[in-house]
């Protein structure tokens, strides 16, 4: 067994890197997933129909989040690893990374356990889970054992292949009741504010950037493009979120588990009716690189910090999800799993800003010893 | 991967040598066979003649050679290859070389039966078939000269379309016992020096003891020798070739195979054919988009008459309901043994046609489609909503102008079908993302196979799906990496003239 090289940006060779460009793709389809069917009726409980102010709101703070990552990244010119390891020595540092690492497991364990939720209402009551997620995470194995860049153009083309998906929008609108939105902000900043947290958890998805960044060519001029894909995903989750209101009505919209899903049923084709069947085939397109980029990551932090071989981690995650969301039976427990996904993610977006702000401390007070 | 556990294998160096040790056992060897002939010329030049008389021009022997030893008295070698007027004449006394030259049709002078230095004149004749039109990648317009199985031909057929000096052709001998020549043609200047020595690279990892075609190289050169996908672009067409090559990529050409390996290569260029180029560009555009919905739909519309049949009834629209129900009321079988059963019927007439003489094969396909289609449906086997598909399908996998990848899309049929059966409509996406992971992992020598899609290269993209004029295409494709990239210069052509100038 040959031992990976060790850390540092120069270990990765220039083949297995993505042009920055595709940071776009890598942060929108991350962001974009399962949260997006459902996350209007979660955020209306706080904040009624004035949530898009939420939506927009947590967009503003995932660009401030993106800028602070950035920050962190550059001044370190390495990845997560190498941050926590600079600022918090090997041992705890190490541990704070494997964190993490643990944390996109259980990303991953959500978006998948979810979507076989989402297949088994709507279109196999009886599936069988079992063979159903082997057979999913296989695929998802296929692609994170292809490495970054086979990860990478899976989310360029889950972002290609989901933006039809978009046009459908078109059918609600037609059926639009405009006046649900009025009067426009009679919720207390409160309200706003705490909805703005629930939303977090669909926002999920830009903190990958800190294990994958050592993979983008000249990083720096990435920026722009992870910009670019916060500000898609915002504006994609207020349509979304703007149209699931202007249909349902404020109390009807609480007895929706999946807004979105819903709607696709009121499209229509003279060649295809029920097109929710067709909806959620092409979502496997956007879930996947939820999948594959949070699993990769995953695998990625342990080879970083033990110099094993990622593909023996990938097989042992590969196994622990897989018992994992067989275990998960019922409708409850899928809830309360993405109950805590949300608050862990909520607590790790939080965490990039007191990284950020040790990051400049400890900087500083460096470079006054020297 | 075969070149891998060949080489580890030990295999003495050079076999050919240890054969025969000495010039005098590979006569002794030669003589075996009855088309060998060793003359002991008697008359003023005392020497030995000898060849093999089926592969040399007995007119040359009679007209140039013979004469020359017989009017005047010559007493070495040296002198006799003054006298002969032949170019490219060698005095040797390397068995090696003789061997060879012997075997490829020379004529083998030699003043004493012990004598191991040897005059060789070369005398090759080779049969070969004419130049003829294309067959495989027929087109209507355009040029209508396809490869034949004479290298030194489809040389030809090359060099007359590109009057360069740059235009390079390097030879390397593969195969154990074929020692077939493989020739690899570029544009130097043009063509990547790393993708030309990766492909001189491979060809010279090759162990294997015959090459008779070109689809040997294909398998075993291949980045990915498992994948269904071929990552050599094959064919039969001189200006396609050389069109490549102007682009920047290198031609692989195997002397007995009229086709002609290109790389490096990407999945769209499999899609385009030439008449994209002899066409008005939108035309091209739009045949191409067509060609591109009928591979889609040749792939995955029996899989969605399984998904919808078998899964998703409640998608089929009122109106659509009746026609279904109707074709359908009388047949035993679940829509995937229905949809099974018809689709290896077309595998069966498209291997029985392929097989069989053409007037025979056509006579088949007009029996099989008309009469066993209709059969089908009447005794109840299969429904009339099917059998269109299917027929359509199978029609939609003829349009690809590549012949390779057509059999790609026959075969990547079954497992859409499976998935569809196990899982619906999400088991055909599930199964449609592992061949777009399979795409994005495959590289046609070590270059992307699925550009210009992803990596996504908006250069590439002018002619991929669709066919942009030329005066657009100012660059030569980035997936060559061509060492000069820059077809022509746009500021020129586009100095437009102003009204009434």
């Amino acid at each position: 067994m040959i031992k990976p090289k060790q850390s540092g940006t120069q270990a990765i060779s220039e083949n297995v890197k993505v042009s920055p460009t595709l940071v776009f793709f890598l942060i929108h389809s991350m962001q974009v997933g399962i949260g997006i069917l459902g996350f209007e009726r979660y955020i209306v409980k706080d904040a009624g129909y004035d949530a898009w102010v939420s939506v927009l709101i947590g967009g503003v703070i995932m660009h401030i989040l993106i800028w602070m990552i950035y920050h962190i990244l550059e001044d370190s010119d390495g990845d997560l690893v190498s941050v926590h390891n600079d600022l918090f020595g090997k041992f705890l540092g190490g541990l704070f990374s494997i964190i993490f690492s643990f944390y996109y497991l259980l990303l991953t364990l959500t978006v998948i356990r979810t979507f076989v939720e989402v297949v088994q209402v709507w279109i196999f009551p009886r599936l069988n889970v079992w063979v159903f997620t082997f057979l999913f995470l296989l695929l998802a194995y296929y692609f994170a054992a292809g490495g970054f860049r086979i990860v990478t153009g899976m989310c360029l083309f889950s972002v290609i292949l989901g933006l039809p998906i978009l046009a459908l929008k078109f059918y609600p609108i037609q059926y639009a009741h405009l006046e649900n939105l009025f009067p426009v902000i009679d919720h207390t900043l409160i309200e706003i504010l705490s909805a703005t947290k629930t939303v977090t958890l669909s926002y999920l998805g830009i903190e990958l950037l800190l294990i994958y960044y050592p993979f983008i060519k000249k990083p720096v001029s990435s920026k722009k493009w992870a910009h670019h894909g916060v500000f898609f995903t915002t504006l994609l989750y207020l349509v979304t979120a703007l149209v699931s209101f202007i249909y349902y009505s404020e109390k009807g919209i609480q007895g929706v588990i999946w807004p979105t899903i819903s709607l696709w049923k009121i499209v229509e084709f003279p060649f295809v009716e029920r097109f929710e069947y067709v909806g959620i085939a092409l979502w496997v397109y956007v879930i996947l690189p939820n999948i594959c980029l949070a699993l990769w990551a995953a695998s990625r932090v342990p080879r970083r910090v033990f110099h094993f071989r990622q593909r023996w981690v990938l097989i042992l995650y590969f196994i622990i999800l897989y018992i994992a969301s067989g275990l998960l039976k019922d409708r409850e427990m899928i809830d309360t799993l993405n109950d805590w996904t949300g608050k862990i993610g909520f607590y790790v977006l939080l965490y990039i800003p007191i990284l950020f702000i040790i990051q400049k401390a400890m900087k500083k007070a460096r470079k006054r010893h020297a | 991967m075969l070149k891998w556990w060949k080489n580890k294998k030990g295999v003495p160096k050079d076999p050919r040598v240890q054969q025969n040790a000495s010039i005098h056992s590979l006569i002794e060897t030669l003589k075996q066979s009855k088309d060998f002939t060793s003359d002991h010329l008697t008359g003023p030049t005392d020497c030995i003649v000898s060849y093999i008389k089926t592969i040399i021009e007995p007119k040359f022997l009679h007209k140039s050679i013979l004469p020359v030893l017989k009017s005047q008295q010559l007493k070495d070698l040296e002198e006799i290859k003054d006298h002969v007027p032949v170019n490219n004449i060698k005095i040797t006394d390397d068995l090696e070389e003789i061997r060879i030259r012997i075997m490829q049709g020379d004529i083998m002078i030699r003043m004493k039966e012990t004598d191991d230095r040897a005059l060789l004149i070369p005398a090759t004749t080779v049969e070969t078939r004419k130049v003829s039109i294309p067959e495989v990648e027929f087109s209507v317009v355009g040029p209508k000269e396809a490869f034949v199985e004479s290298l030194d031909t489809n040389i030809n057929l090359l060099r007359k379309r590109l009057t360069l000096p740059q235009l390079t052709i390097r030879e390397v001998m593969i195969g154990k016992l074929t020692k077939t020549r493989v020739a690899v043609i570029s544009i130097e200047g043009i063509a990547n020096k790393e993708n030309l020595n990766t492909v001189l690279q491979r060809l010279n990892a090759i162990e294997y003891d015959q090459i008779i075609d070109s689809s040997f190289l294909t398998q075993m050169m291949s980045d990915n020798s498992n994948s269904p996908f071929p990552q050599f672009l094959d064919t039969e067409r001189p200006d396609r070739v050389t069109e490549v090559l102007v682009e920047g990529k290198i031609a692989i050409i195997v002397d007995g195979s009229p086709h002609a390996l290109t790389c490096p290569t990407t999945i769209v260029e499999f899609f385009s054919a030439s008449d994209d180029y002899f066409l008005p560009w939108h035309l091209a555009s739009a045949f191409r988009l067509i060609r591109l919905f009928a591979v889609i739909f040749s792939v995955l519309s029996t899989s969605l008459y399984v998904a919808v049949l078998t899964h998703h009834q409640e998608m089929i629209p009122e109106d659509m309901m009746a026609t279904i129900v109707s074709s359908r009321a009388d047949i035993p079988f679940p829509p995937i043994m229905e949809v099974l059963v018809l689709e290896l019927t077309i595998e069966l007439l498209r291997e029985a046609g392929a097989r069989l003489p053409t007037k025979v094969g056509q006579t088949i396909g007009i029996v099989g489609g008309i009469v066993i289609g209709t059969a089908a449906v009447e005794a109840g086997l299969t429904s009339n909503v099917l059998l269109i598909i299917t027929a359509l399908a199978a029609l939609a996998s003829f349009t690809t102008p590549v012949y390779q990848i057509g059999n790609t899309i026959r075969l990547i049929r079954f497992p859409f079908l499976l998935s569809a059966q196990f899982w619906g409509l999400v088991g055909i996406s599930m199964c449609m993302s592992f061949f777009i992971g399979h795409l994005i992992r495959l590289q046609s020598i070590g270059r992307p196979f699925f550009a210009p899609l992803y990596p996504l290269r908006f250069r590439d993209l002018k002619d991929a799906f669709i066919r942009l004029p030329f005066s657009l295409q100012s660059k030569r494709p980035m997936q060559t990496r061509a060492d000069d990239s820059t077809r022509f210069n746009p500021n020129r052509v586009q100095e437009k003239r102003d009204i009434d100038d």
